[in-house]
């Protein structure tokens, strides 16, 4: 045996320094009043009606996002695993790139195009028709999302769609399948773990980003995630942003647990 | 010739799974030594042990007398052929074979020539620059041997080292590894799960299974005189029937009384219930009425040299299975008669490990 | 006919993903500050860029911090990894289950938790707090890449090596160590990566007065987009395009060579 369970030691404090206790305290913080007493207050108040308003909005343009960018994807990772650019590995290239670049960048490019003076408008007005007032509404928000995670949905499908066996597909031919069987009997049951990992890696960043929304948004559009920014940067309120932070994560591991009901492999293919 | 190697009471278990229930053998110099059975047998532990690379929780182990139980596996002069060979990826053949004389500092001109004669002694002169991922599973077994052997171990440890081979390889490398064993004059203890393997080179066989040894000694006495169903069952196709001694050296096998060479000396007075092996190949087939029994042929199958039967005895419930070099029919009635020195009585399993291998069909 | 739809699907794709950035590198050449206007060709955002003693401090930072925290991360990974092969399964498993929290975590959930917990033990925010959570959230990453390649064949490599005389350091470092290195130097660039692209944690974690490339462009959009940002847009791009050229050539060499091996 090459190892001794010491040498995990280093790793073991800093799971617990840097995750166990750090949770920890967004619990205590969250069922705590302000004069240092136990209550309920905090988690509580995501039922009051401009952050149920969020939350509700929040969960409507991530879920929005996601099917758009599993409708997208989906084809894409098919065209992928048949092209033979996918195989060599040109196309794949071509869709990590963007995800190298900053997202802040890359949102602020949607920024620019959407903007009043912005380059689409720009467009719009050369063949004669009125500006359209694009940026800081739901649409735009949706936009950014989709843009900035569409790659995220992309990788995992076709990460699983490209090992699936050739021989798999003739077989269901050669059983008399036709097309649409071979898809919705074949390949997409067997895509299910990279479908899963994909909405896994969109929808949760969708449904508690507080930077698209703040970009795309203005800062007129409120989604659960911006309130709770504004509890811990804005108000100092850490009680509230906690309490509300703890709602969140439950709706966090809800979706997560919701989506591993469909995946036996658990989260095992999420990289 | 002078012991060599010496496990005395050897226990290990794993969590609560005992795997070697104290294990007691000996190897002497320049002996091929096999450790035969089944995969879960111990064989394995036990090499492992020898190697240094556990150590048994009861139990000590002695090189030329010396004890060497608590001996790391980088101290002792064994070395070992690792099941798929274990060679290092990321070092050429010549740096895999020349692993043991750098770490040990010789000179490089030294371990250069020692490279050189390693390759030659196993069939692959001039191998040195190859990469490992570039030789066949036959050349890696090589290359394995040769790692093992270039510093002049006094016991070369092998475990399972054909068993990634293709027949027609293994059968190959088996001569090979015969005559390099000659030529090197060293100790080997060779596991394996393949009794062909076994019986073809070794000087001794030690049968194993769950965690006991149930006989040691030359292939010729384990093939003919397996002291008891398990090691019949494992060597060999046999017939196992169940016999009682109605009295001196007089067995009773499928309704029929016969008189049998060894007995009593090993304690098998009358009444006494015994199982009997009988060789396929050692039945003879013999005109309908005219055998010890009488049977009808219910399975014929040909494989290569001869012809492998089933026969429904009339006496009783028994299905015996046959081996001849002639061809006979399904359906047909014929008389069986065994020689009485081709018959082995032997004691009933007194625990699953001794009891023949159940196969469900 | 059904390639040919194949190929348009892609293409759209493509230009969804691609405008938007072209557009920005289009503009970062733009003599005049409009996003819509072109006034003709100029450096001068880029020289602005460059002038900028805040975003040359983001950079110094961005980069100092990821190396930092992907060496950290990449040492403590690897050991645990090598302790875990020690241990119980059911232990094991239950540690996995703990690694993966960071990653599955959403970010703001992550960056606040920490944020709290530097406030409760009182360390003031800063330098070493964004490094500390940078870090923690590259731990299970390294562990990730390094945990496939421990496996029974590294143990069966080791104890050939002790076998044939070699010390327990000796085996380690020649040996094991070669072993892991993929893995490692994999998990340390996936580190590394993630810590540069990092925003949402850092700006928890981060006190006033310092600054990421992530936080600094954050600030400065919420002022008001100003087109040395669109330079700094082009910068990551083309950045971004020549290390990941780099890493696809050597590895279209390396398969190359082993599908050369292959047909030996």
């Amino acid at each position: 045996m090459i190892a001794k369970k010491s040498y995990s030691i280093p790793f073991i404090i800093w799971i617990i320094a840097g995750t166990l206790v750090p949770l920890a305290s967004i619990a205590y913080y969250g069922f705590t009043s302000r004069d240092g007493g136990f209550t309920f207050a905090n988690v509580l108040a995501m039922f009051r009606s401009d952050h149920l308003q969020a939350l509700g909005l929040s969960l409507l343009l991530a879920v929005i996002s996601t099917v758009i960018c599993l409708i997208i994807a989906f084809p894409m990772a098919m065209v992928l695993r048949e092209s033979k650019y996918g195989k060599q590995g040109f196309l794949i290239f071509v869709i990590i790139l963007p995800m190298w670049m900053n997202f802040l960048l890359r949102t602020m490019a949607w920024q620019v195009l959407l903007e009043r003076q912005g380059v689409i408008n720009a467009l719009i007005s050369a063949v004669g028709l009125p500006r359209q007032e694009m940026m800081n509404t739901p649409g735009a928000i949706v936009l950014g999302m989709v843009y900035d995670f569409l790659p995220f949905m992309i990788l995992p499908i076709y990460n699983t769609v490209s090992k699936i066996d050739e021989h798999l597909i003739e077989a269901a031919y050669d059983l008399g399948a036709g097309k649409a069987k071979v898809y919705s009997k074949i390949i997409f049951p067997l895509s299910v773990p990279g479908i899963v990992s994909g909405i896994t890696m969109v929808f949760i960043p969708a449904l508690t980003t507080f930077v698209i929304s703040n970009m795309l948004g203005g800062g007129k559009i409120n989604l659960i995630g911006n309130i709770i920014e504004q509890e811990f940067t804005i108000n100092s309120n850490w009680y509230l942003g906690s309490g509300l932070s703890l709602v969140m994560m439950v709706f966090i591991i809800a979706s997560m647990l919701i989506l591993q009901r469909f995946d036996k492999t658990g989260g095992a293919n999420l990289i | 010739m002078a012991e060599l190697i010496r496990l005395e009471g050897i226990v290990k278990s794993f969590d609560d799974n005992v795997v070697l229930n104290g294990i007691d053998l000996s190897v002497d110099e320049n002996e091929f030594v096999t450790l035969l059975g089944p995969s879960g047998c111990g064989k394995t532990t036990t090499l492992r042990i020898i190697g240094g690379f556990e150590t048994p929780d009861k139990g000590r182990v002695y090189f030329n007398g010396q004890d060497i139980t608590d001996m790391p596996a980088n101290k002792r002069p064994i070395n070992t052929v690792f099941q798929n060979y274990a060679l290092f990826p990321h070092m050429n053949v010549g740096e895999n074979i020349a692993f043991s004389l750098r770490v040990k500092g010789e000179d490089e001109a030294i371990i250069k020539k020692k490279v050189a004669d390693a390759l030659k002694l196993v069939n692959l002169k001039g191998f040195e620059k190859r990469r490992v991922d570039q030789l066949s599973g036959g050349q890696q077994q090589r290359i394995a041997m040769a790692r093992a052997i270039v510093n002049e171990p006094k016991v070369l440890l092998l475990d399972e080292p054909l068993g990634a081979l293709d027949l027609k390889l293994r059968q190959e490398m088996e001569y090979e590894l015969v005559r390099l064993k000659k030529e090197l004059g060293i100790t080997f203890i060779y596991i394996t799960h393949d009794q062909e393997e076994a019986l073809t080179m070794s000087d001794k066989v030690v049968v194993m299974n769950e965690g006991y040894i149930q006989q040691e000694g030359t292939p010729q006495e384990i093939y003919d005189e397996p002291v008891n169903a398990f090691v019949a069952d494992f060597i060999g196709d046999s017939n196992i029937l169940s016999g009682v001694m109605t009295a001196e050296k007089v067995v009773r096998i499928d309704g029929v009384d016969y008189p049998c060479i060894d007995g009593t000396e090993e304690g098998f007075p009358p009444k006494r219930k015994v199982d009997v092996v009988i060789r396929p190949e050692d039945i003879d087939i013999v005109p309908y009425g005219k055998g010890l029994w009488n049977g009808t042929i219910t399975s014929k199958l040909f494989i290569g040299v001869h012809y492998e039967m089933l026969v429904q005895s009339e006496n009783g419930e028994i299905e015996w299975l046959l081996q001849n070099y002639d061809q006979h029919d399904v359906g047909e009635k014929i008389g069986m008669y065994v020689d009485p020195e081709n018959i082995q009585i032997m004691h009933k399993p007194k625990s699953e490990a001794e009891a023949a291998i159940e196969i469900d069909l | 006919m059904k390639k040919r739809a194949g190929k348009i699907y892609v293409l759209i794709v493509m230009l969804f993903l691609y405008l938007p950035i072209l557009t920005l590198i289009v503009l970062s050449f733009n003599e005049v500050k409009s996003m819509s206007v072109w006034g003709g060709f100029s450096l001068k955002w880029y020289d602005e860029l460059f002038h900028s003693r805040l975003m040359m401090g983001a950079i110094v930072n961005t980069f100092s911090i990821a190396i930092l925290a992907a060496l950290i991360a990449t040492v403590v990974g690897t050991l645990a990894v090598l302790g875990m092969a020690a241990m119980k399964p059911r232990t094991q498993s239950a540690l996995l289950g703990f690694n993966n929290i960071p990653m599955l975590n959403a970010d703001i959930v992550t960056g606040i938790a920490l944020m709290l917990f530097f406030l409760m033990v009182g360390v003031p925010r800063g330098y070493m707090t964004i490094l500390f959570s940078h870090a923690t959230f590259c731990i299970p990453y390294v562990i990730l890449s390094v945990r496939p390649r421990v496996n029974r064949n590294t143990d069966r490599l080791y104890e050939a090596a002790l076998d044939l005389g070699a010390s327990e350091r000796y085996a380690f470092r020649r040996i094991v160590l070669p072993e892991l290195w993929p893995g490692i130097t994999s998990g340390f660039l996936l580190s590394f990566t993630m810590s540069v692209d990092d925003f949402i944690i850092t700006y928890f974690t981060r006190g006033a007065g310092i600054n990421t490339i992530s936080t600094l462009i954050y600030s400065e959009v919420k002022i008001g987009i100003r087109p040395s940002l669109f330079a700094l847009s082009t910068i990551v791009f083309v950045v971004a395009l020549a290390v990941l050229l780099v890493i696809n050539v050597r590895k279209d060499k390396e398969d190359r060579a082993d599908n050369a091996l292959q047909a030996l």
